[in-house]
């Protein structure tokens, strides 16, 4: 009986260790009566821990909780999305809307640490958003793939409240490989639209 | 109308040149076939002083500069340095720049196969470094 209730106290610490939300270590407590009734602790154990590795696959960083870059983030998704219809129209449409953003951007809300730093990526966003709305498709395309790592580092630097995904295809850019922030987890390439829809694979989520 | 001419005799620090090290072969394809719009010093022919001739080739330098200046690349943050060699890069493999308008006037602008790919493999190397 004492060796149980030592190997139960095991047990949900472990548990309460792997898992940090705090609901799920409530939920533990309340399930010691299951435990103790022999359930095998090395069958917990593993399957607990893939899916801790699972969901560690994915985990990524915990960006700074800004609502700064919402508009221009907001801007880069419906390029992002009008890129994967492959209309180039509203992909030009986005690339305005995120000058707008990009002019509307209260930049007195940045430490002055934060300062140069978003200069030098707003200036080269913009140049590519400016690109966006004014040129067809492949163009478009080309400049995408720049404008996504101005924002993924303007992320980084001022941070997002926003829930992302950092998606990867390696054959995108000519076979260099060319990345892209998604608002879903499913992945919709942007880069070869319907040629290669599904190609790509989430990296990282930022939030 | 009278048009400002794209001339200076000075050679910036900022210069594309003075800015990366490259053999004179590779100077002197990008000096003839992208310097007079890409530039702060413009060859002008002699036909710029007849218009409308004049307010093409002040269009054609006004927007080349702003999309691109040699003069003043290496001023230009390392983000956009890389940015543009590589549509410097791509442009040329399209067959978008030079210009064939300009190429067309200027025979010995027009960049042959070879000397695409001798600048298109420096251009990549440069940029792998930076």
């Amino acid at each position: 009986m004492k060796n149980s209730i030592y190997a139960v106290a095991f047990g949900m610490l472990f548990l309460t260790a792997c898992k940090n939300d705090p609901k799920q270590a409530e939920s533990n407590e309340m399930n010691t009566h299951e435990m103790q009734m022999g359930t095998d602790e090395n069958h917990d154990h593993s399957s607990m821990g893939a899916t801790t590795m699972q969901a560690g696959k994915t985990m990524g960083a915990t960006a700074q909780k800004s609502g700064l870059t919402s508009a221009i983030i907001d801007g880069y998704l419906e390029i992002k999305n009008a890129l994967v219809k492959e209309d180039s129209k509203k992909a030009a449409e986005g690339g305005k809307m995120m000058l707008m953003a990009f002019s509307n951007f209260d930049m007195s809300k940045l430490t002055e640490s934060q300062h140069t730093k978003y200069m030098e990526i707003a200036e080269s966003a913009k140049e590519n958003a400016v690109h966006i709305s004014k040129n067809p498709l492949e163009h478009q395309r080309e400049h995408f793939e720049f404008l996504s790592k101005d924002i993924n580092d303007m992320i980084a630097l001022v941070g997002t409240d926003k829930t992302l995904y950092q998606d990867f295809c390696p054959m995108a850019g000519n076979n260099n490989g060319a990345m892209w922030l998604s608002e879903s987890k499913e992945i919709n390439n942007p880069y070869l639209g319907s040629k290669m829809m599904k190609c790509g694979s989430i990296q990282k989520q930022i939030n | 109308m009278p048009t400002t001419r794209n001339q200076s005799n000075e050679v910036l620090e900022t210069d594309f040149f003075k800015t990366f090290d490259a053999p004179n072969n590779i100077q002197q394809l990008l000096k003839n076939s992208c310097y007079d719009c890409h530039s702060n010093s413009t060859n002008y022919p002699w036909y710029n002083n007849i218009q409308p001739v004049s307010w093409f080739l002040e269009n054609h330098i006004k927007k080349g500069k702003k999309e691109l200046n040699f003069s003043e690349f290496g001023g230009y943050s390392k983000r956009r340095q890389k940015s543009k060699l590589k549509f410097i890069k791509s442009q040329i493999e399209k067959n978008e720049m030079p210009l064939s308008s300009y190429t067309f006037i200027h025979r010995d602008a027009k960049l042959s196969k070879i000397q695409k790919g001798i600048l298109l493999n420096w251009m990549t190397k440069l940029r792998d470094s930076l």
